[in-house]
């Protein structure tokens, strides 16, 4: 797209033009004035406090804040305000019309169709909207409706179910009784209906985001441009001169002992003289809009002294290397060590030994609700954070010790959470939310944008692994050495225990004499890794499952029977020497097989000209799928009986 | 974010033509699928403009119907949301590849709001209509005002989109409609990869048309067009020549299918693009055919260009 003109400036105060938007909102008249540049979303959250629908993305990807328009199903978030004016609008809020729940609303708590919750009203307008255009509507059909919605705990199936439920409910074809609970005199072997789903279901329930107080302000933050810098120097004072702006925070704010981490605080909650990654926080703004509060943000000034930075493990641990924190030499800040046998002889007496080196690479958990807060202070002087946190002790004794007061005078309440997977783990926002409270004695509200919680929250660790394997030629494993290497990032954040975890579950459930595995978490000046889904045991895991299929191409052997082999059996000792008393692990594997139907075999047979595997693609796989299911047929085709077949 | 001074929804071409001389800088605006996920981070950023004029209400800019002065034409509105390739009566019938493009074109509700003018003008080199409206043989109306008098100008859409985000139209335009042919007879094909189904960039797409001579051996005509592999959307015209007036074998379209294969220039991907390109040529043609009533079996095949 081509660039805007210059010369043309947004209001430097943050005081944007306001637009009158008449409307129709769920069957009642609005008259609303509002800044010209919200949009659809930002008019029905933040202007008329319905917060059922969420948003999740701001781009237009992932459909929670779908609503009708004049029966038009929109992503709000991508529909300037004007384009509603006289229009008539419905939001999830009240999709029930005031009756309860609608049986598209009764069929997903019925189905288990709710986890996090934050995607759902989305996937039931989706869904509504999908039935509207055609009650008769089969799976693809319903699949292409709410293709435009993602969710992130992975209850597709959950939710077309519900959704194939309601359309026979609603055409008859299945009893009204289906929508309810499951009769059962236990709750093992029936589907138990969720407590919390009608309350996600109907967007009822709270997430952080849609948290509202009386004279509340909104937060900001000025973040970090360089991955690596010196601060020289802050002037906050445009920023503290522009009407509408309560308070501007730095780490001069914080009155106690400014650290925070899972493992080792060693994370100040707004940058210490020194920025360590692109994304930290540096500053933060309290102010009567968020719209103020960003203009704020523009205003601080500050002077970086750019340092040369850090941004592969191996260069980080070199002799020589900039060193990112006092206490950790050689920028290691975990080093998990287990030693059991002798590998090197081990190694020296194997039939075959196999060595690879397997990467994973940072992920994103991209949990569909950015992180959100919201503090104020009591009127017992106790300060309390309502967030998403999924450590909520743990954060409140940080926070104590941060705000430099005694553990009564901190309250942390874990709102709602829109999905986790680890990454709300690290208290990354709530202490300057707190401060902020304290600061101006008014409730504070933070919602980071997407893209935010992409630049600043922690990734999954990326790995390298170095992996040698001894084995006798009947697949027996004799010795197994893993020296993983992983970027921790910038702050130790959950890295101590990725690094243990990794390293005690690397080896695998397998029974292995000698063992030795390295796992290093090491600082540099990338996005902090954390918690993440495993917690370091997809990735030293992923290694060792690649490493026995290309064993097993080595051996000639048939990697199922290869894990056979292997696999740990009653009374085994772990790599680690705790001893086992039941181990289930051949059973596991045994029903797996069972399951997929699989086709015994070398893994490289095609490659030595023998038959394919018989196991792909069979009974149980799911087709993939296609669109079109509601195009129309080719008018003008001739009847599939003229078809003269060609040579 | 996006933010301006003022959002104008003119009433007639002529306010939308006052706003746009009256305010330097003001920036036309349709459906806004596009403009505002740009003005974000880690895209344009924070963007201020001068005025958003919102075009999609424009009553030139509506309707979809058959051209009364040239037959075997369709017209259809600039401000026409993608939805209507899939639900409009009179392309479901004339234009069956706009219905197919539209199932792969974002999702759903994108659709409602998207509009076939803003997906031209903003020439995405991975734009999903741009394929299906070249095999069309579109040609485009863009409407300017000089010394008080609204003029137009019409140009192949081959020749409007010259490079990714480029186009003839100048400043002070406005897309106001497009002419493309009707094609009743022609079997339709689309064909699009990229990460996911929905809501997700082309890494490859096409579109092909076919058409059978009476005897319903030979193809009498045939239009391919791909996009997301250059920097523009083409159509393959050597590819057409080789084929029109042809017998249609499975032999010969693996032929004319690998004559593409240099057709790929994009920056990323080349190898796994070629690939997919030839494979997507030949399905679609199968696939266009058999609608035109001619099934044809595809040759079996190897990898043959990663």
């Amino acid at each position: 797209m081509s660039e805007p003109v210059s010369g043309c400036q947004a209001p430097v105060d943050g005081r944007h033009p306001m637009t009158e938007i008449s409307a129709t909102v769920n069957g009642r008249k609005v008259t609303r004035s509002v800044p010209n540049h919200y949009r659809l979303i930002d008019f029905v959250r933040e202007e008329l406090k319905l917060t059922g629908n969420k948003e999740g993305c701001g781009a237009g990807e992932c459909g929670t804040c779908s609503m009708f328009v004049d029966g038009k199903l929109v992503k709000s978030c991508l529909t300037p305000v004007q384009k509603i004016q006289g229009a008539t609008v419905e939001t999830v809020d009240d999709l029930d019309r005031d009756q309860g729940m609608t049986v598209l609303q009764r069929a997903f708590h019925k189905c288990g169709a709710s986890q996090c919750g934050y995607c759902i009203p989305g996937m039931v307008m989706a869904a509504t909207s999908t039935l509207r255009r055609n009650p008769a509507a089969g799976l693809d059909e319903i699949k292409e409706g709410l293709g435009g919605n993602i969710c992130r705990c992975t209850g597709y199936q959950k939710i077309l179910d519900a959704v194939q439920l309601a359309r026979d409910v609603l055409n008859g074809s299945r009893p009204e009784s289906a929508l309810d609970e499951d009769a059962g005199t236990s709750f093992i072997g029936h589907s138990t209906r969720r407590l919390d789903a009608p309350g996600k279901v109907t967007g009822a329930i709270k997430y952080a985001a849609d948290l509202w107080m009386a004279n509340m302000l909104h937060l900001q933050v000025l973040r970090s441009p360089h991955p690596h810098a010196r601060i020289v120097r802050i002037d906050a004072s445009k920023a503290r001169r522009l009407p509408g702006v309560e308070c501007v925070l730095t780490c001069d704010d914080v009155p106690g002992v400014d650290n925070f981490g899972v493992f080792i605080e060693d994370q100040p909650i707004m940058a210490r003289g020194v920025v360590r990654y692109v994304g930290e926080a540096v500053a933060a703004v309290a102010a009567e809009t968020v719209d103020i509060a960003r203009a704020a943000v523009k205003l601080i000034e500050i002077h970086y002294e750019v340092l040369p930075g850090l941004f592969d493990p191996e260069e980080a641990m070199r002799p020589g290397a900039v060193q990112l924190h006092a206490h950790a030499a050689d920028n290691i800040c975990k080093h998990t060590r287990i030693r059991k046998g002798d590998v090197d002889a081990a190694l020296a007496a194997a039939d075959l030994v196999v060595e690879e080196t397997y990467r994973t690479a940072p992920i994103e958990h991209a949990y569909l609700e950015p992180e959100a807060g919201l503090a104020y202070v009591e009127a017992d002087g106790c300060v309390a954070v309502h967030s998403p946190s999924q450590n909520i002790t743990h954060h409140r004794h940080m926070l104590a010790k941060i705000l430099g007061r005694p553990i009564n005078k901190v309250r942390m309440i874990m709102s709602t959470v829109g999905g986790g997977f680890g990454g709300k783990e690290d208290m990354i926002y709530q202490g300057m939310l707190a401060l902020a409270a304290i600061k101006t004695r008014r409730p504070v509200r933070y919602v980071f944008t997407r893209e935010e919680s992409f630049i600043a929250s922690a990734k999954r660790h990326p790995f390298t692994i170095r992996y040698t394997m001894g084995l006798q030629r009947d697949g027996r494993i004799t010795a197994t050495r893993m020296v993983m290497v992983s970027d921790g990032g910038a702050y130790a954040m959950s890295t101590p225990g990725v690094m243990n975890k990794s390293a005690i579950l690397g080896p695998g459930p397998y029974a292995v004499p000698n063992v030795w595995v390295d796992a290093i978490g090491v600082y540099t000046n990338n996005t902090p890794s954390g918690a993440m889904r495993a917690f370091g045991a997809f990735q030293s895991e992923f290694a060792t499952e690649a490493h026995l299929d290309l064993c097993a191409q080595r051996l000639g052997m048939d990697p199922v029977a290869l894990r056979m082999v292997n696999l740990m059996r009653d009374g085994a000792t772990t790599h680690t020497r705790q001893q086992l008393d039941r181990v289930l692990a051949v059973d596991c594997l045994q029903a797996a097989v069972a399951a997929a139907g699989w086709d015994a075999g070398v893994p490289h047979r095609q490659g030595l000209g023998q038959a394919p595997r018989s196991d792909l693609g069979g009974t149980g796989t799911r087709a993939p799928c296609t669109l079109g299911a509601r195009l129309a047929p080719m008018a003008a085709a001739e009847p599939a009986a003229a078809t003269v077949p060609a040579k | 974010m996006l933010t301006f001074d003022q959002y104008l929804t003119p009433a007639t071409l002529a306010q939308a033509f006052d706003a746009l001389e009256g305010l330097p800088g003001a920036r036309i605006v349709a459906g806004a699928t596009d403009l505002l996920p740009w003005a974000r981070d880690g895209r344009a950023g924070d963007v201020h403009l001068s005025a958003l004029v919102d075009v999609s209400k424009l009553p030139e800019l509506q309707g979809v119907g058959l051209a009364d002065v040239a037959p075997g034409r369709i017209r259809m509105g600039a401000a026409t949301p993608i939805a209507a390739f899939q639900h409009h009566p009179l392309l479901q019938q004339q234009a069956p590849v706009l219905g197919r493009c539209a199932v792969w074109f974002a999702d759903d509700q994108i659709r409602e709001q998207a509009t076939v003018g803003g997906n031209l003008v903003n020439a995405s080199p991975a734009g999903d209509s741009q394929p299906a409206l070249l095999a069309m043989n579109t040609h485009v109306t863009l409407a300017r005002r000089e010394k008080g008098r609204i003029l137009e100008r019409t140009l192949p859409l081959s020749e409007f989109i010259v490079g990714p985000g480029q186009t003839l139209r100048q400043p002070l335009e406005i897309m106001t409609r497009l002419e493309l042919d009707a094609l009743p007879g022609h079997g339709a094909a689309f064909e699009k990869v990229g990460h996911r189904r929905s809501l997700v960039i082309s890494t490859v797409c096409l579109a092909a048309l076919a058409r059978l001579d009476p005897t319903r051996r030979r193809i009498e005509d045939v239009r391919i067009a791909i996009g997301a592999v250059g920097p523009v959307p083409e159509r393959l015209d050597d590819v057409e020549d080789f084929l029109t007036g042809q017998a249609a074998t499975g032999a010969r379209l693996r032929e004319a299918a690998e004559l593409a294969v240099e057709r790929v220039r994009s920056r990323s991907r080349q190898a796994y693009r070629r690939e997919v390109l030839v494979n997507f040529i030949e399905r679609a043609l199968v696939a266009a055919l058999a609608q035109a009533g001619l099934e044809i079996q595809r040759v079996p095949k190897e990898s043959g260009h990663v």
